[in-house]
Formats: structure tokens, C-alpha cells, sequence
């Protein structure tokens, strides 16, 4: 299977101290779905943002298909709009309707004519279930129902990867179901993701890999029965059993 | 009691006209200028932001009729430049303006956070797009009441326009009084043209806000 996301070697450090990503590899294959799980502060944000080009990587190589996007000379918006990325903090454009939001760079980025921007964007609303919101501004919706936008707004120029930042974890809990359930629809559809998440039975239903990140580095990898059942590190068993904990509570 | 005002008509007229297109092409000369300013000042990098301070520090820190009098005086005296003394009053306003708009609309900018830039950005838009089509239209938005207030200022301080010679609403005025000596009523007109003028455009902006509002940014932090 030839690997649609890749990197190699990956480094990136802020401020000297404080390093996000220490030589960090990794490859996604079509229609793969992993999942990045690990503390908070250790860099997992840091690191999918470069990924999706938003933040510059010190070192390393990151490739979309064969394309070298850390190459010199390499357009960074034309490759931005091949991935597909969902914030943790949902930023939508506040002064668009959901529709504005997904239809923006359909109209300006992939330049379709008006008519056809808006049934691009009318479908991506409706694969989230969002079609009859597509009047109503950010401030109108609920979180969940805006970060369902989100995920329009990422999946409507047709990106060869969806790169997802905590999509859940601003939401208040009985919001999340509603983003999981969308997130399991592209699952079924075979939409190649690329997740960080802390929502473990989520995880176990749909991720064909974890990724335990910890201290800017990949600690462990692995199918979820492996992480449920037995890690190696004892990093990762501490956390899986906090999570774990977590996770019955609610 | 107001009789006496028939023959000045035209000059009040005349007055209010002139006062009226300096206050709107400053107005507007400052919002294009301001924002190039503003957007500068922001992105433009280490020197072009100190030389934006210089001009802003200049004439948000000089008073105005000294800018018009450089302007008409000293200016031609100085540089090989002929120009016509209405081209003064106009270019001074939307300069002076420009210094004041500028920091409203940085202000703006800036509360537009850099979240919106992300976002653009990850959809596939280059920064001038993200700009164009995200940031400024929020940041408008978000000026139109400070806009408003610059308004008012311009147009009161178009009275300084008599001391280089043009006749405004003030000068009209000020030839009224000049010449019939009946001081209260002439200015007590001269000001409620004034207010009339500056309530009719202030209701227009308040029309346009609520138009343009959008729920959730309606908050003004200006």
C-alpha cells in the first residue's frame, strides 16, 4: 500500500528548550485511520500541525503522496488544500454562515463557479448532517454542531487526508457523541485520518493504529487490542490505565 | 428673528458643501489610506512600521491647522510643487485622518485573532486571501462604531479650514457675525447645521451596522 502522508525524521523545537517533535516518522496508508493519544504538552498538536504545513518544521521531510512538501519552492497553499484539517478549538470563520464557511475556499482556492461551490458545499453539510443549519452563523450553533462545520468545511475540497487535532475535546461531553458519530461515518467511507484523540472506545471501534506520543517522540505503536490489553512501556501502560479509568467514570 | 439671515444663505450654502466634501473624502481617502497603514504597521516589517509610527506620531501629535498651514505654506515653499489650495484642505484631511483610522483599525485587526489567519490558511488560501476575504471584513465590521466617532471629529475640525482662506461652514458663519454683528443666532444656526449634518450621517452608520451585523461579533471592543 503506497502511503498517502509520510514523514521523515521530523524536528521541531520552540524556543531551544522546549522540543514537540524529536525525529519523528511516521506513514499513513489510503483509507488508513490512526490515532495519536498521549499527555497533554507533549507536543501531539505541535506535531500535526506541521504536518498539515501550518507550522515550519526545523528538520525533516514530510511528503503527501510523492510530493515533498518540505521542499524548497514547494506552493504551500496548493498543498494546504490537498489536506484536510479540523482544530481542536474549531475556528470557524465568524462572520460566514455555515455555508459561508465551507464555500469560501471551494470559491476562491478550487475557483468553482458560484452555483457549483454551493452544492459542493451543501453536500459536504450534508455528509455531517448539517445541510438544514447551513444558514445559521458559529455563534448560532451549538459547539458540537460547529465543529461539525469544521469538518465539512476540511472534507469539502476533497483532501487525500484528514488531519484531526483533539476535534473533541473543547466540547462538553454531551456534545461529543454527535462529532464521533460524523467521524465514524468517514471511517465507513474510508477517509484516510490521521486523529489526535483521547476517546478511547472510539479509538478501539475505528483506528487501525495507535500512536502513544510522549515527550515530542512516537513512544509506541501498535492495533488498539494492544494498547487495551498489553503495552510495552510502562509510559503507556500509566496511561492507557488513567484513560481507562476516565473513560468508566463517564 | 432669524431675518437677517436671508442674503447669506449662499455663503452658508457654499460653506456647508465645502465642509461636506472634506469631511467625506477625509473620511474615506483615510479609511483606504488608514488601512494600508494599519496593515503596514502589522505586517509590513520593522522599518516600514517605524516609518508608519513617525507619520502617525506627526499628525495625531500636531494640531491641525498647523498642518494646513505647512501644507499650503511652507510645502511650496520648500519643495518644486504647484498645487491648487484646495488640494491642500483635501490631501491634509485624508492624511490627517488616515493617522487616526489607522489606529482604529489596527486595533481591529488585531482582535481578529490569529486563529482566523489558521484557518484560512488550512483550507488552502494564501495569506492576502485569508486577509481579504477573512480578516478585513471582521475588522470592518468591528471599526464601524470607531469610524463613526472619527467621523464627528473630522467634520468639526473642518473649521479649521478658515485660517488658510477657504470659507466652511464655521467661516460662513464667521462672515455673518462679521458684518451684522448679531453673534448668538448666526451661531446658534451654524450649529444646528452642524449637529443636523452629523446626526443624519451617525443614523446612516447605525443603519449600516445593524445591517452588517452578524451575531456574534456584534460585541464592539472598540
Amino acid at each position: 500500500m503506497g502511503s498517502v502522508m509520510e514523514c521523515k525524521h521530523l524536528w521541531k523545537t520552540y524556543e531551544k528548550h522546549l522540543v514537540a517533535v524529536k525525529d519523528v516518522s511516521m506513514s499513513i496508508g489510503k483509507g488508513e485511520i490512526k490515532l495519536i493519544f498521549g499527555p497533554s504538552g507533549s507536543g501531539k498538536s505541535t506535531f500535526l500541525r506541521c504536518m498539515a504545513m501550518l507550522t515550519p518544521v526545523d528538520e525533516g521531510d514530510i511528503y503527501l503522496t510523492d510530493e515533498c512538501l518540505t521542499a524548497k519552492g514547494v506552493n504551500l497553499n496548493a498543498a494546504r488544500a490537498r489536506i484536510g484539517f479540523v482544530f481542536q478549538h474549531i475556528y470557524l470563520f465568524r462572520h460566514l454562515t455555515a455555508l459561508g464557511n465551507v464555500e469560501l475556499a471551494l470559491r476562491y482556492v478550487q475557483k468553482l463557479p458560484k452555483n457549483q461551490a454551493r452544492e459542493r458545499a451543501l453536500e459536504a453539510l450534508r455528509e455531517v448532517k448539517m445541510e438544514e443549519w447551513s444558514h445559521h452563523y458559529p455563534s448560532q450553533l451549538s459547539g458540537g454542531q460547529q465543529q461539525r462545520v469544521g469538518i465539512a468545511r476540511a472534507l469539502a475540497h476533497d483532501p487525500r487526508i484528514m488531519l484531526l487535532d483533539e476535534p473533541t475535546s473543547a466540547l462538553d461531553p454531551e456534545l461529543t457523541a454527535e462529532v464521533i458519530d460524523t467521524l465514524r461515518d468517514l471511517a465507513k467511507e474510508g477517509v484516510t485520518m490521521l486523529i489526535v484523540s483521547h476517546e478511547m472506545p472510539f479509538a478501539r471501534e475505528v483506528a487501525h493504529e495507535m500512536i502513544f506520543y510522549d515527550q515530542g517522540a512516537i513512544v509506541e505503536t501498535g492495533p488498539p487490542e494492544h494498547f487495551f490489553n498489553h503495552p510495552n512501556s510502562e509510559r503507556a501502560k500509566k496511561f492507557m490505565t488513567r484513560l481507562i479509568k476516565r473513560t468508566e467514570r463517564e | 428673528m432669524f431675518e437677517f439671515l436671508g442674503p447669506y444663505l449662499p455663503t452658508i450654502a457654499d460653506g456647508l458643501v465645502l465642509t461636506l466634501e472634506v469631511t467625506v473624502f477625509g473620511l474615506f481617502a483615510g479609511l483606504g489610506l488608514g488601512t494600508l497603514l494599519a496593515l503596514g504597521d502589522i505586517y509590513g516589517g520593522r522599518v516600514t512600521s517605524s516609518v508608519i509610527r513617525v507619520y502617525v506620531e506627526f499628525f495625531r501629535g500636531s494640531p491641525l491647522i498647523i498642518q494646513l498651514i505647512l501644507a499650503q505654506y511652507a510645502v511650496p515653499a520648500l519643495l518644486p510643487l504647484r498645487y491648487p489650495p484646495l488640494v491642500t484642505a483635501f490631501t491634509v484631511f485624508a492624511l490627517n485622518s488616515a493617522a487616526y483610522q489607522k489606529g482604529y483599525i489596527k486595533g481591529a485587526l488585531q482582535t481578529v485573532a490569529q486563529d482566523q489567519m489558521d484557518a484560512g490558511l488550512s483550507v488552502g488560501m494564501s495569506g492576502k486571501q485569508t486577509l481579504w476575504h477573512v480578516i478585513l471584513p471582521q475588522a470592518f465590521r468591528i471599526v464601524i462604531p470607531a469610524w463613526t466617532n472619527e467621523f464627528c471629529s473630522l467634520t468639526k475640525s473642518t473649521s479649521a479650514l478658515g485660517f488658510v482662506g477657504f470659507m466652511d461652514l464655521t467661516g460662513a458663519g464667521r462672515s455673518i457675525v462679521g458684518s451684522e454683528y448679531i453673534v448668538l443666532p448666526a451661531w446658534i444656526i451654524i450649529a444646528a447645521i452642524y449637529l443636523a449634518w452629523i446626526t443624519a450621517f451617525t443614523k446612516i452608520a447605525d443603519i449600516v451596522y445593524e445591517k452588517k451585523k452578524i451575531p456574534g461579533l456584534e460585541i464592539s471592543p472598540v
